[in-house]
């Protein structure tokens, strides 16, 4: 029998449904960490599972895209070089997601499988299943509203949870959501039309309880995309920048990347792709020493036009940016994503937000 | 591509010493059927592995009329560059490609071709004039301008004297700093333009070499009449992956790996960021 995509699952069941998943794939999940924090981690045991609880800093990017993935051993047997691929391992879940980090993990998977498709990426991400938790009550810095990547998703989930007091409702997005479901299929009941209408009501509700951040991309798009930022601006918003490339590595869309092996050891080495940063001045520095983005502001420019710029938004269909709010928690000047993009609008600068 | 960072491995055949700091490298694919499958045009490059040190973009030197043995011309300037001079012939390294999208090879039929090159500027130029030689009939007349610092800094030396040899074809070559045994042209390179004729009218260029010398050419050819599309550039920028993914060679939302290095002049005015 064809089954719905919408269920329901008593919250009395969730651990049994996640003691299932446990038993078959490896499940990632926001966690306390050591220290007392929340981070994405491999988990052992449902418990681990945090519920309620504020957006790790570190996205789930990094199970895409790890910060250092080896690519490659090269060895030297008998005199000769032997290429061997990293094989990957197996199938993993990534539970509890919020909806901006679905929506950037989306737009990682389709840039890199767009064009020349990297199929090392492309692999990792059909053996992810995203489990997003729909925010019922939006984060305080985020402005996913803004970027269509939230509070609760249409796309970009393989299943979308929403929490309805004494139950999950359950939306099955795509097959790999399907077959998760169906490791525990007789926890999960037929969504009625009644669950349906509170599930809405939660959406409503979210929306209208966002938080005080909102982020204009319309405006900024048309003035970046039509070179009407003034280099001045730039340069003044760059001195409030200090240059640490933070706002790159919290950030869940940012995927510059350079490439580089480890240092010979009997004829073996290990060649690593690495997080890299289009906010550091080595990014583009030539061999000859030329470098083309010298200004601090040059580089400032080139991280909001890949992010918000029409030729950009035409190349990928989405903004560069889900609005989750990482780089105002992070960044130890002013020059967050809402901030920039509202100096932009208004083509004028007076230092930034004063951070709380 | 089986894998899109994935080298595979090239054996290097032999090895030309063209200046102090520079070396031609004839290479091999060491699995058959990747040499036999090997198929590129001139103006693209390749990502050259040096086990153990990473990988760096070089042109494609030779011509895809030649055999499916490729050359790259390596000037000696950092790390990889350094571990590669180290290599000789038997020796293994990495090739990833080709990429980029390489010269209009079909657009330059029944044209007249003007090359104009600086120093490390040649090699990519190379590989479009040994497969316009090998297709003579196709084009009209040729003429070769190169320019490098000294005496000793140009490369592929015996091959100017035999281009000069070919039917319709002027070669013009010039020295910064004159040397030991040099008894021709002195000065930068836009000083052969005084000693060639040139018909903007029927021609494409080929420009290629240091940022500064190709900006020079570049106003020279405009002033004799060329069409900003009839100037054809290659662009140069820090590259990592060479397939569109790593950001390192973007201007604007151009990917200089992807939808260059080739460019016409136009183009290029026209790229921002
Ligand atoms: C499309 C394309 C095609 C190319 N084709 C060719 C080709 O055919 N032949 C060729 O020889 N090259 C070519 N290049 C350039 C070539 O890729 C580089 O020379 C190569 O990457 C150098 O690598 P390396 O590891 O040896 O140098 P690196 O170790 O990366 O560094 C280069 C050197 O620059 C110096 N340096 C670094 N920073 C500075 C600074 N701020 N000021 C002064 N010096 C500094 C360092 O001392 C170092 O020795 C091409 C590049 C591109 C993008
Ligand atoms: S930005 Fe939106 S989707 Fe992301 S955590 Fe905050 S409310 Fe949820
Ligand atoms: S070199 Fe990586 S995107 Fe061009």
């Amino acid at each position: 029998m064809e089954r719905s995509a919408t269920r329901v699952i008593a919250r009395s069941d969730v651990n049994e449904w996640l003691a299932h998943i446990l038993h078959h794939r490896d499940v990632i999940a926001p966690t306390r960490s050591p220290g007392g924090d929340t981070m994405f981690a491999p988990i052992t045991s449902p418990d681990d599972v945090l519920w309620d609880f504020e957006n790790p800093l570190a996205p789930p990017k990094q199970f895409l895209l790890p910060q250092t993935e080896p690519l490659a051993h090269f060895r030297r047997i008998d005199g000769h070089m032997h290429v061997e691929p990293v094989a990957e391992q197996r199938e993993r879940v990534l539970f509890n997601v919020r909806s901006c980090d679905a929506s950037a993990l989306a737009f990682l998977r389709e840039t890199y499988a767009r064009d020349l498709a990297d199929d090392v990426v492309e692999r990792r991400a059909a053996s992810l299943t995203v489990v997003t938790l729909a925010c019922s009550v939006p984060c305080e810095l985020g402005f996913c509203v803004c970027t269509d990547a939230g509070p609760f998703l249409r796309r970009d989930f393989d299943v979308q949870l929403t929490d309805l007091g004494d139950a999950f409702f359950v939306e099955v997005g795509t097959d790999k959501g399907r077959a998760l479901v169906g490791l525990a299929d007789a926890l999960f009941q037929d969504a009625a039309s009644d669950d349906q209408a509170r599930r809405d009501a939660s959406e409503l509700a979210a929306r209208a309880h966002f938080g005080g951040e909102t982020c204009h991309f319309g405006s900024a798009m048309r003035r970046i995309s039509t070179k009407r930022v003034a280099d001045e601006l730039w340069e003044s918003m760059s001195a409030w920048c200090l240059d640490c490339g933070g706002c790159t590595h919290v950030c869940p869309t940012c995927y510059c990347f350079s490439v580089s092996d480890t240092p010979p050891a009997d004829g073996c080495s290990t060649r690593c792709r690495l997080w890299d940063s289009c906010q550091y001045s080595a990014f583009t520095l030539e061999a000859t020493g030329h470098n083309p983005r010298t200004a601090h502001g040059e580089r400032m420019k080139r991280r909001f036009h890949h992010k918000a710029s029409a030729q950009y938004f035409q190349r990928d269909g989405r903004v560069g940016c889900v609005g989750c709010g990482r780089c105002v928690k992070v960044c130890m000047g002013t020059t967050d994503m809402p901030t920039v993009i509202a100096a932009i609008r208004h083509g004028t600068w007076d230092g930034g937000r004063a951070h709380a | 591509m089986p894998n899109l960072l994935l080298p595979s491995v090239a054996t290097i055949l032999t090895q030309r010493d063209e200046t102090p700091d520079v070396r031609t490298y004839a290479l091999r694919f060491r699995d058959p059927d990747e040499r036999a499958g090997f198929a590129f045009t001139p103006g693209q490059f390749l990502e050259l592995s040096v086990f153990g040190f990473g990988e760096a973009p070089f042109c494609l030197a030779s011509s895809p009329t030649r055999g499916p043995d490729v050359e790259v011309t390596v000037r000696r300037c950092g790390r990889l560059t350094d571990a590669l001079h180290t290599l000789g012939p038997g020796d293994e390294v990495g090739l990833r490609g080709p990429c980029g999208n390489g010269f209009d090879v079909d657009a330059a039929r029944g044209k007249d071709l003007v090359f104009v090159a600086g120093g490390i500027g040649l090699p990519p130029l190379r590989s479009l004039i040994w497969n316009v030689f090998d297709r003579r009939r196709e084009f009209g007349r040729v003429t070769i301008l190169y320019g490098a610092r000294t005496p000793s800094d140009l490369v592929y030396k015996d091959e100017l004297r035999d281009w000069e040899r070919q039917a319709d074809v002027t070669v013009r070559v010039t020295v910064d700093r004159t040397g030991p045994g040099w008894d021709g042209t002195v000065g930068m390179v836009p000083v052969l333009f005084d000693h060639v004729e040139l018909n903007a009218a029927t021609s494409l260029a080929y420009v290629c070499g240091p940022p500064i010398m190709i900006k020079f050419v570049v106003q020279d050819l405009l002033k004799r009449g060329f069409a900003a599309e009839h100037v054809i550039s290659t662009l140069e920028r820090m590259m990592q992956c060479g397939v569109g993914k790593c950001n390192h060679c973007c201007v604007g939302h151009r990917y200089l790996c992807r939808d260059g290095p080739v460019f016409n002049v136009r183009e290029i005015t026209e790229m921002w960021e």
